[in-house]
């Protein structure tokens, strides 16, 4: 019988995921945001099988080469094809998005889970922390990591997820502690419900807008930090394609071949456009109060339920 | 008051903090500090020497309370590269990276401003969604990017109206005060485009959420118009939480202009602390990475005191994310 009220919710949930992404395509910006996404990924999965040149064929005589049918953004210093490398960081910061993503949503959600606490003392406590902490920028976490750690995936990632973690919490924090003081929380605990599954159930549910806004929003700014940390030498080490190591390339074709210095910059910045825009079109998508089609799903959801 | 105290009492407790985790991160370090700044060919002697010259073969907490003894009195020790103390180091970094991020955030609230208020302001729903457009993709793009573009247009031998240097700071530095100037023009630009775009998206959220509400229904049943009801009593209205955004952004430049500093060659604060940091003059890089951590934290505590005092809504215990929402 548990099973089959697992596949019920299974359905429902799939239902849900359905309608939200319908919505989502409904709208231009939506459309958008989807299909770059969804190249992303696909570039991202197909480089890891297949790139128009190997990474490390290094051509020695055509060094800083102009694009031809071979090479079709050029060649870098080393004769090295700057195409199939762009292509290759599409994977690398995909990696680094998602797992910023999840450690800020982990960081931010413990926090949260701090600051929502009965426990008054750890509320308060946790509110202030999170206020001095947060303003010291992530570059500077960043430099303070790399100096034992050198130049790895790991600075990034960890920078970032505790920057945006700490952001994450804060922004959250009204909502959350809203639904903390709610009368289903109140009446959840009175039926004996645990401080966690009061979390997990109630609380995060019903701040799923603002978290999946913020959380997109972190991962165009991780990639834009990706860039930049990569750039100064503390990010993603060198020998490892990224795009910014694409854009560091790209600073010294300037010289060589002005052009081929416009798309790894433009790659970045129309994904980190996407990404925004798709925490905004998710939010509307999410939110039962601004999509009545999700209220509907939910509606005939409850008669199924009753049959 | 039992704010202002609790507050200072973490922001100490918070600079400790850091201290030692910035101690840690330069002890932990495979090896140790005196074999990675001799070098990997260095022979074992120098090595030793070296050790024995930075006094880190003292037991650390000795060494720990040595540093902490020697910052609080003002002295934060010798950069091994150069030879010049880390004040004086910073001090001339300073006189690059503060009139560049001034000019910057000049630049930004020159072009933020208005377009918020235009935004705010515009009748037609496509102007509108051109203006969200533009600050969406002002907010996208990478620094670096940026400035090649800037540097494509204008840079002197590349670009395509090749008038302004995008390469270094003049070697006397403020000696001649035209030509450092103009070598901060483009740098500047690039931070002013990036920072105005987020300028402009916080002027039109804060006016936005102002226009609609009973302040400026009042100023308009009064005889004025739409537009001087925005702009006389909005925007004052909004002042407070611009002054304070502004005034964070111009903090959180200090280190967010490395980006650019490294590429027009500028060699500022965050430029000179990532050269240090390759460089491996590790004992800079110490007192440098405290001083910036120390820098920040004092902004934050800053801060949250002023916008105590200055809205009164927050003395009950409230906090500024609920009186805002």
């Amino acid at each position: 019988m548990s099973n089959s009220h697992n596949n019920r919710a299974a359905i429902t949930r799939r239902a849900y995921a359905a309608v939200a992404l319908r919505t989502m395509w409904r709208r231009a910006e939506g459309k958008f945001a989807l299909i770059v996404l969804a190249l992303w990924l696909a570039v991202a999965l197909v480089s890891l099988v297949w790139t128009p040149q190997s990474l490390w064929t290094t051509d020695g005589y055509h060094v800083w080469a102009k694009p031809s049918a071979a090479h079709w953004l050029g060649t870098d210093g080393t004769g090295a094809d700057v195409f199939s490398w762009l292509m290759a960081g599409s994977r690398t910061n995909l990696l680094i998005v998602l797992l910023t993503v999840v450690v800020s949503a982990l960081w931010g959600l413990l926090l949260i889970a701090a600051m929502v606490a009965r426990n008054s003392a750890l509320a308060s406590t946790s509110v202030v922390v999170i206020d001095a902490l947060i303003s010291i920028p992530t570059v500077l976490i960043a430099l303070i990591l790399a100096v034992p750690m050198g130049a790895s995936i790991a600075v990034i990632v960890i920078a970032c997820g505790f920057g945006y973690g700490l952001n994450l919490a804060r922004v959250a924090r009204p909502a959350a502690l809203l639904a903390a003081r709610s009368a289903y929380v109140e009446s959840a605990l009175a039926n004996g419900a645990s401080g966690w599954r009061v979390l997990v159930s109630h609380i995060i549910p019903n701040n799923l807008p603002v978290l999946a806004v913020q959380l997109s929003l972190s991962a165009g700014t991780a990639v834009l930090a990706e860039s930049g940390l990569t750039y100064l030498g503390i990010g993603v080490p060198s020998g490892v394609p990224s795009w910014g190591h694409s854009l560091a390339t790209s600073v010294k074709l300037i010289n060589v071949f002005p052009l081929t210095v416009l798309w790894p910059g433009l790659i970045v910045t129309v994904v980190v456009v996407a990404l925004n825009v798709f925490g905004d079109v998710l939010r509307d998508a999410i939110d039962p109060v601004a999509n009545p089609a999700l209220r509907q799903t939910a509606g005939s959801a409850g008669k199924e339920d009753e049959r | 008051m039992r704010f202002v105290i609790r507050r200072l009492l973490l922001f100490v407790v918070a600079l400790f903090g850091i201290s030692v985790v910035v101690f840690a991160a330069l002890r932990i370090l495979p090896g140790d500090v005196a074999s990675i700044m001799a070098g990997i060919n260095a022979p074992a002697s120098r090595v030793a020497q070296l050790r024995e010259q930075l006094g880190l073969n003292r037991p650390l907490t000795t060494q720990y309370f040595d540093w902490m003894g020697a910052l609080v009195t003002g002295d934060f020790g010798t950069s091994i590269l150069t030879g010049r103390s880390v004040t004086a180091l910073i001090g001339t970094r300073a006189a690059i990276t503060f009139p560049l991020i001034i000019l910057g955030l000049l630049i930004a609230m020159a072009i933020g401003l208005p377009l918020g208020c235009t935004a705010v302001l515009a009748r037609s729903p496509r102007v509108r969604a051109a203006f969200h457009v533009l600050a969406i993709i002002g907010g996208s793009v990478p620094a670096l990017w940026g400035g090649l573009l800037l540097i494509l247009l204008f840079g002197k031998g590349v670009g395509l109206v090749g008038i302004l240097p995008s390469q270094g700071f003049p070697l006397d530095g403020w000696g001649k005060p035209g030509s450092a100037i103009v070598s901060l023009i483009l740098p500047a630009l690039t931070v002013g485009i990036i920072v105005g775009a987020s300028l402009m998206r916080y002027t039109r959220s804060a006016l936005g959420e102002l226009a609609g509400s009973g302040y400026i229904d009042m100023a308009r049943s009064c005889g004025m118009t739409r537009t001087q009801a925005v702009l006389n009593v909005g925007l004052r209205l909004a002042m407070p939480q611009l002054v304070s955004v502004i005034g964070l952004t111009f903090a959180s430049m200090i280190t967010g202009v490395m980006v650019i500093e490294n590429l027009f060659a500028l060699p500022g604060i965050g430029n000179g602390l990532v050269t240090d940091v390759g460089n491996r003059d590790l004992i800079a890089v110490q007192s440098e990475l405290f001083l910036l951590a120390a820098f920040f934290l004092a902004i934050g505590l800053i801060v949250d005191v002023l916008h105590r005092v200055l809205d009164p809504r927050l003395k009950n215990g409230g906090n500024v994310a609920e009186v805002n929402a």
